[in-house]
């Protein structure tokens, strides 16, 4: 990037900013208020608001900053009254049709429009025409819409075409009439509600959130999303101990992520303060008996004498949801406290070979954004890692970069893919070996693509010169993803980086991965242990393994599946209720940060395991500081070494483990059981055509996203109601089936008259 | 003072999966509308396509759409959003003739309300209905680019221009 430097004079002052950079953007920088709507940084320019006028000497009329980019000598005034009467001119318009009644919005108390009518426009209304008054209506079981409150600044249309590749929501019809929806009026889509983010008005509504507070009265608590292993920052708005809301928005947060968020990020959090959350420790005194309420101090006693009965036969899994703190002092309540190596990670994907083997650098999701060539092997990123999906989109959108795709299903995100090898189901082992050994050409025939597919691909990265991205996860088997990362550090050469970048399932599995070195397989410790000490749930194939045992404590939020075979459930609390860490798929290690007390009486997972190693005679050390925990993990983990909390402090410069690339190692016994494993698979199969339908992961009904009940329709479908001006969870049952027709067409009928009513008393008044 | 648009048709279509089918010749002149744009820059072909639709099946209607967004693989609201931004393309079933008088600023002056008036008087119908004979559908539209000839108004593709009350009752006579 050159950062040539050009003088520009703005209200009398120079300034030396970089060549090509936005008009707006410097005046900004330096100072200068500018008012706007449209203009969104990270969006393609729109120039329809027309509020960030400023006059530019030798430019006829007065110029849009946010489409201007600056060159050498240019003179600039922000204001002047001939700037402010013009921007004047322009809210009273944006005015024009708009409500003023921001007290009963949404949006007030956090509303641009609000704001930069304060500012810089008119606070006394000329306009006494009718207004374009619309109802209410519902968009989707999340999506609120509010559409006369509509300034047509079309970010939410943007947002929803350039992140989400999805173009689920558009503006129709024109001139006074035009209205911000869909066709059909059903919003199909991943409702990831980064429409309604951006938008700067009371428009697009958060439908779970929508008339619960308002927005001065909540805490904001800036953390990071505990669903996906992107680790976006968002912000959790609580109040008198609740959670009523989660939002990126810039003016609380300035994460990695920017104002993205998915579905599950931003919607799913009514598991914090579900009423289906244990309340207290639980204790079965006797197998096949009931769980019964107790307290703490007997349930740690109960558990303590247990376990000492157990010896060193006792195992240990730890969720990859939990927070690095957690997860650490579990590993060492394993190691300390029961003497034992049997400790594990609920997670089915293991990161372990990828991370041995790593030969190249773990790449930033700024650095997606800005890649010249993406390989995505396996996983579907626009389900699972929404963030990193919208980077490639991006890149391939905004960058130019090539994007190739190798997978057996045509998954949605091959659509913007430059190359897409589709290849047979089941064998992308194949694919690794065939990428990794180029020596072999018989392998393809396993795959179901052509030599010069693959040929295609490696001309390609040789191509390349800028950044090459390896993308994969947990759909290739432990040796693939060994092998492909020994190899990817290969591809470097003196114009171009390799990187690589894992796409774990949970916010922490990377962390998990860095916090149980020398973990077994979850198989394995379920089956040798006669003791278990679990926290989080395991996968539900796997609670089978667990009847039979001699004891089993778990530590969770609800009653699951693995709690029916637990003999003590201990409360814990939710990663909103705690302090800590979570590690991303790009190694940044981030904040998690307490928004609210522990729900009823449950502790912090750590606390739990600590208290109970207290029973069994070991200390680690802290017992009630997180940044005690923290800074344990600092001087054990060799990648965390030097880090501290005050140094995580900034969301906005995120601070990276120190993954040191492996040598080369010898990967011989690796390759000869891939080579099996793809001598195993069959020379024909029949290909996967359909393309997976939006949001099948997405909005799956989950222990944690089951507690917001919108999911619920979701997952049947997503259902359209008979009637948009009532909530669909009016309209129907959480399975998706209609319920109280009735109720919801006598609703409508009262607001329809309330309009019909108030349209004829004004066109009277007009027409007199 | 009825407006001639309804402000949102979206709760008023009722949405389907069904597809529209085409005979080979229209497909093929389909095709051929493609052919003028790069290949990767279907989506180009969407105005013209959509008057095809539009003459096959009467308006833009709820299956021709759903193919509409199948052959340029676009999703149904971006062909929403062309269809509903253009008042040539109908997105409700008209009349055989479907007179669009311009409404906008030249013609307005010219005497566009007293035409309107008299059009709709005729026709027992407000801008924006059909009549109950399904003969003529009446709309106000902006600005046909003829300003020099105001007032005037369109039916179908052919004009009349420097209309008076006498000349729209000819008009009217003529059409059958
Ligand atoms: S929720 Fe997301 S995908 Fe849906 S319309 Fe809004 S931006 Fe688009
Ligand atoms: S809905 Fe909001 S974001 Fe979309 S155009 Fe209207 S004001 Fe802008
Ligand atoms: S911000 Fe420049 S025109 Fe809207
Ligand atoms: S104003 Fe009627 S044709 Fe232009």
């Amino acid at each position: 990037m050159s950062t040539e430097l050009i003088k520009v004079t703005i209200n009398e002052q120079e300034f030396e900013v970089e060549k090509g950079a936005k008009l707006i953007e410097v005046c900004r920088e330096k100072g200068f208020g500018i008012p706007s709507f449209c203009y969104y940084g990270d969006l393609a320019l729109q120039a329809s608001c027309r509020m960030c006028l400023v006059r530019i000497e030798k430019m006829p009329k007065l110029q849009t900053s946010c489409t201007i980019t600056c060159t050498d000598g240019m003179i600039v005034t922000t204001q002047s009254e001939e700037i402010e009467k013009a921007q004047r001119a322009m809210s009273e318009f944006l005015l024009a049709n708009h409500p003023l009644d921001c007290p009963v919005c949404d949006r007030g108390g956090e509303c641009e429009l609000q704001e930069m009518v304060m500012d810089w426009g008119d606070l006394e209304e000329r306009f006494v025409e009718r207004k374009n008054a619309q109802p209410e209506k519902f968009l989707s079981p999340i999506v609120a819409n509010d559409p006369q409150r509509c300034i047509l600044c079309k970010r939410c249309t943007r947002v929803c075409d350039e992140w989400m590749g999805e173009e689920a929501i558009e503006a129709g019809n024109r001139g006074v009439n035009t209205v911000i929806g869909t066709y059909g009026g059903w919003l199909g889509c991943s409702q990831c509600g980064n429409c309604i983010e951006v938008c700067p008005t009371g428009t697009l509504l958060d439908g779970v959130y929508r008339h619960e507070t308002r927005p001065w009265e909540m805490d904001q608590t800036r953390t990071t999303d505990v669903y996906s292993s992107d680790g976006m920052q968002l912000s959790i708005g609580s109040r008198g101990g609740e959670v009523h809301r989660i939002v990126a928005r810039d003016r609380y947060v300035n994460g990695l992520n920017g104002e993205f968020l998915d579905v599950k990020a931003r919607f799913a959090h009514g598991f914090i303060n579900s009423k289906d959350r244990i309340k207290t420790p639980l204790i079965r005194y006797k197998k096949g008996g009931k769980l019964i309420p107790s307290t703490w101090d007997e349930a740690i006693h109960f558990v303590g004498s247990k376990l000492k009965e157990s010896g060193n036969n006792v195992g240990v899994v730890a969720s990859s949801r939990l927070t690095n703190e957690s997860i650490f002092t579990l590993k060492r309540f394993a190691t300390e406290a029961v003497n034992s190596n049997n400790y594990a990670v609920s997670d089915a994907y293991d990161l372990a070979p990828f991370f041995d083997n790593l030969s190249a650098p773990l790449c930033t999701h700024k650095e997606i954004r800005h890649a010249k060539t993406i390989l995505l092997i396996g996983g579907e990123p626009e389900e699972e890692q929404t963030f990193t999906a919208k980077q490639i989109r991006q890149a391939v959108r905004n960058g130019g970069a090539k994007f190739i795709v190798v997978h057996d299903t045509p998954i949605r995100l091959a659509a913007q893919a430059s190359q897409f090898i589709h290849v047979n189901k089941g064998s992308l082992d194949a694919f690794a070996l065939a990428f990794a050994d180029q020596s072999d050409a018989t392998i393809t025939k396993k795959l179901g693509a052509a030599q010069t597919e693959i040929d295609d691909l490696l001309k390609t990265i040789g191509e390349t010169e800028g950044d090459f991205i390896i993308m994969f996860g947990g759909d290739l088997s432990a040796e693939a993803q060994a092998v492909l990362a020994n190899v990817a550090g290969s591809f470097a050469s003196d114009t171009r980086r390799a990187l690589l970048h894992p796409l774990p399932l949970y916010n922490n599995s990377v962390g998990a991965n860095d916090m149980m070195a020398g973990k077994k397989p979850l198989e394995e410790v379920l089956r040798t242990s006669k003791a278990l000490l679990i926290a989080g749930s395991l996968p539900e194939d796997k609670t089978d393994l667990l009847a039979n045992k001699d004891f089993v404590v778990v530590q969770e939020l609800f009653e699951t599946a693995t709690t029916e075979y637990a003999d003590v459930v201990l409360p814990a609390a939710s990663f909103a209720e705690v302090d800590g860490t979570f590690t991303n798929n790009a190694g940044f290690v981030q904040r998690v940060r307490k928004a609210i007390e522990p729900i009823h009486q449950s502790k912090p997972d750590w606390v739990i395991a600590s208290m109970i190693a207290r029973e069994l005679g070991a200390d680690f050390g802290y017992n009630f500081s997180s940044t005690m925990v923290f800074k344990a993990i600092a001087d054990s983990v060799p990648a965390y070494e030097g880090l501290r909390y005050p140094l995580l402090k900034d969301e906005s410069k995120p601070v990276q483990a120190k993954y040191s690339p492996v040598a080369k190692r010898d990967l011989s016994n690796e390759f000869a059981a891939l080579r099996r494993k793809v001598e195993a698979l069959p020379e024909t199969s029949e290909k996967i055509t359909e393309t997976p339908r939006v949001g099948h992961k997405l909005h799956r009904v989950t222990t944690m996203t089951g507690k917001t009940d919108q999911f619920h329709l979701l997952a049947a479908g997503n259902p359209k109601p008979e009637n948009l001006l009532v909530s669909p969870l009016v309209q129907f049952n959480l399975d998706g089936t209609p319920r109280l027709v009735e109720m919801a067409e006598a609703a409508s009928v009262n607001v329809k008259d309330r309009i019909d009513d108030k349209e004829t008393v004004a066109s009277k008044v007009v027409l007199k | 003072m009825a407006t001639a648009v309804p402000t949102d048709f979206t709760n008023q279509v009722v949405f389907t999966e069904e597809t529209a089918t085409f005979s080979p010749e229209v497909i093929e002149e389909m095709r051929s509308h493609l052919t003028k744009y790069p290949e990767e820059r279907k989506r180009s072909a969407l105005i013209p396509l959509l008057f095809v639709i539009q003459r096959e099946r009467g308006y833009i209607d709820n299956p021709g759409v759903n193919f509409l967004a199948d052959f340029l693989d676009l999703e149904v609201t971006d062909v929403w959003e062309t269809a509903t931004f253009y008042s040539m393309f109908n997105l409700r079933p008209v009349g055989r003739h479907h007179l669009q008088i311009c409404k906008t600023l030249s013609c307005k002056i010219m005497g566009e309300p007293e035409i309107t008036e008299h059009v709709c008087n005729r026709l027992g119908i407000h801008p924006g209905e059909t009549t109950a004979d399904g003969k003529f559908t009446v709309s106000l539209v902006e600005c046909l680019g003829s300003c020099g000839t105001a007032p005037m108004m369109q039916n179908g593709f052919d004009y009349y221009e420097d209309l008076t009350v006498e000349k729209v009752d000819k008009i009217l006579d003529s059409l059958k």
